[in-house]
């Protein structure tokens, strides 16, 4: 039997989504024995707590520090060794948020082991698990498993559905403390810059977005007209809003918003798993010069083109 | 001051090779062998430095099928010089053997302020190796940077964060790994730079150089065992024109699109 052990992370004030979606995926496993999820923050919620329980975590182990308020590598590696020490779990596994791919391989170094890395599916097999990793943009599976008693994963962002639904009880609690030397603290948190979100994509029907493809600010524009024709949103990958090409609030992936339209259109978007974990599209249309990217891969329609050739053609015909 | 810039190899993902063909490395040629794409990122941050504070930067390859041609590119962008980690015993499939080389590498390069790597390797997606790096130097470390500043007590970064971005400062000594960021945009290479990487001595380290076996450092020594390697084989059915003039390729869209009964437009 496995008992697990999951980093829980809390995001703006909520427990963070993917990890529920990896508590909703270990629930699923028949062998998995427990489900144990380590909480670490100045304050501790219960809210957070009973979520947790209804979906899945039979057990909540807590560290209550001012050092934990906000993610830092040395404290929480610190915090979440203890956490395994008291737990002795088989499987230590996180959302692969930026968190979780930066604890995850740095606990594993102090178990003398490798990682599992953006898996997006476990099973196991005999006494053992193996760990599924797409590869390549998605052309290719690895599976792996780890050798010893402990195993160390992340799962891969958007892999894992959350149960809308969730059947589980009230956990067990317990907390207890760890202290903190100034050479915990030698990288210093100084602020989060959120990014303005003025524009709500999640409910919006169609989107037409852009990537790095549209080429400049300017280029944004037939982004933004044929999305006025469809009566839809528009979007973007974090690469055109990092060099303010279109306004952060419209970026769409794992670091920007998440959204499930009807329609999707992707100009000039390659494809990365950061990008499409953002995307449950019923139809994804993909416009790329390059016919090996990964978009089209995910697409339902494509063509192999220009945007800049292909949209004015296209805008042209629906006006038509 | 001195930097050292780990960066890896890879088959360009613009190489028609499906699924597994990718990586098999006999059906590559040297011309389809191009800088990882994350590694080109932290090159850019370590000559930012180099630029700002007259930094000098070393280049280090030991994941790749030809790793002096990534050397010589590094050069050509701007690398004060460059150090060859050529031995097929080390097995690169496992981060934390390839953070174990590492380690032996620094400490035979000696005396470093800063360590740059990209953010992942592109086409297998592994991104532990930073993490494990600065875990087994014990050095202090931000991943996932998208700007940094000079700061007195060390640097101000901001990195990747969902929804938004992180402030942190670091103290002067420690790792750093590069996204891809508008920071972080790599530069082309300049015809002095290229100049330069053709007359760049290179030298080239082996697993024994650097103390190392195949018993810590080779396939025999991962803990990452792989258990299989097949292609995916993609359920959903897709339409991707390909042929044709501009006006044809939307045509035809349009035409399939009606006959799927998928609506454009609200």
């Amino acid at each position: 039997m496995v008992k697990t052990l999951v980093f829980g992370q809390i995001r703006e004030d909520i427990v963070e989504e993917n990890t529920l979606g990896v508590l909703n995926k270990l629930t699923e496993i028949s062998g998995i024995s427990e489900i144990i999820v380590a909480l670490f923050g100045h304050q501790i919620k219960d809210e957070w707590i009973t979520e947790l329980g209804k979906h899945g975590a039979s057990r909540v182990v807590s560290v209550k520090a001012p050092e934990l308020e906000v993610y830092l590598s040395r404290p929480y590696v610190k915090a979440m060794l203890e956490v395994i020490e008291k737990t002795e779990p088989m499987l230590v596994i996180a959302a692969g948020t930026v968190y979780g791919e930066d604890l995850i391989p740095r606990l594993a170094v102090h178990h003398g082991v490798s990682c599992a890395q953006r898996i997006n599916d476990i099973s196991i097999v005999g006494d053992d698990l193996h760990f599924h990793t797409p590869v390549r943009d998605d052309q290719a599976m690895k599976v792996t498993r780890i050798e010893g008693t402990i195993k160390f994963a992340t799962s891969r962002a958007g892999a894992f559905f959350v149960n809308e639904n969730p059947a589980g009880g009230s956990p067990n609690v317990e907390s207890f403390d760890v202290t903190f030397s100034e050479e915990d603290m030698l990288v210093k948190h100084i602020e989060i810059k959120k990014a303005e979100r003025t524009v709500n994509l999640k409910d919006a029907k169609i989107i037409v977005a852009g990537g790095r493809g549209v080429g400049g600010k300017e280029q944004f524009q037939i982004i933004r007209e044929l999305a006025e024709i469809l009566g839809g949103e528009i979007g973007a990958t974090r690469a055109c809003t990092d060099v303010h090409w279109i306004e952060e609030t419209y970026e769409i992936g794992q670091t920007g918003q998440s959204v499930s339209p009807d329609l999707y259109i992707a100009a000039g978007i390659s494809g990365a798993p950061q990008h499409v974990s953002g995307i449950k599209a019923k139809t994804l249309i993909a416009i790329n010069t390059d016919e090996g990217a990964a978009i089209f891969n995910f697409a339902d329609y494509g063509i192999v083109g220009d945007l800049h050739v292909i949209l004015p053609i296209l805008k042209q015909k629906l006006q038509g | 001051m001195k930097i050292i810039v780990f960066i890896e190899q890879i088959v360009s993902t613009q190489v028609k090779l499906q699924g597994v063909d990718y990586f098999d490395s006999t059906r590559v040629s040297e011309d389809d062998l191009v800088i990882n794409p994350s590694s080109k990122n932290a090159l850019e941050g370590a000559l930012k430095l180099k630029d700002q504070l007259g930094a000098e930067v070393t280049a280090v390859c030991v994941r790749g099928l030809k790793t002096n041609k990534a050397l010589r590119e590094a050069i050509a962008m701007g690398c004060t010089d460059a150090i060859e980690i050529a031995d097929e015993t080390i097995y690169t499939y496992d981060p934390l053997l390839l953070a174990k080389v590492y380690v032996e590498a620094l400490g035979k390069i000696g005396e470093f302020d800063l360590v740059f790597l990209g953010v992942e390797e592109q086409s297998t997606g592994s991104y532990a190796i930073g993490a494990m790096l600065s875990e087994k130097l014990g050095l202090p470390s931000v991943l996932y940077a998208e700007e940094l500043e000079v700061i007195d007590s060390g640097y101000k970064i901001g990195h990747v964060l969902e929804g938004g971005r992180k402030i942190v400062a670091m103290p002067s000594k420690g790792v750093i790994s590069c996204s891809d960021s508008q920071y972080f945009t790599p530069r082309y290479t300049s015809m002095r730079g290229i100049l330069t990487a053709k007359r760049a001595e290179i030298p080239k380290w082996t697993a024994a150089d650097l103390g190392l076996s195949s018993s810590v450092v080779g396939e025999e020594a991962t803990s990452l065992i792989e258990v299989s390697f097949s292609n995916i084989v993609l359920e959903k059915e897709s339409y991707i024109i390909k042929e044709g003039e501009p006006e044809e390729k939307v045509e035809n869209l349009l035409a399939k699109l009606k006959e799927d009964e998928i609506k454009l437009g609200a």
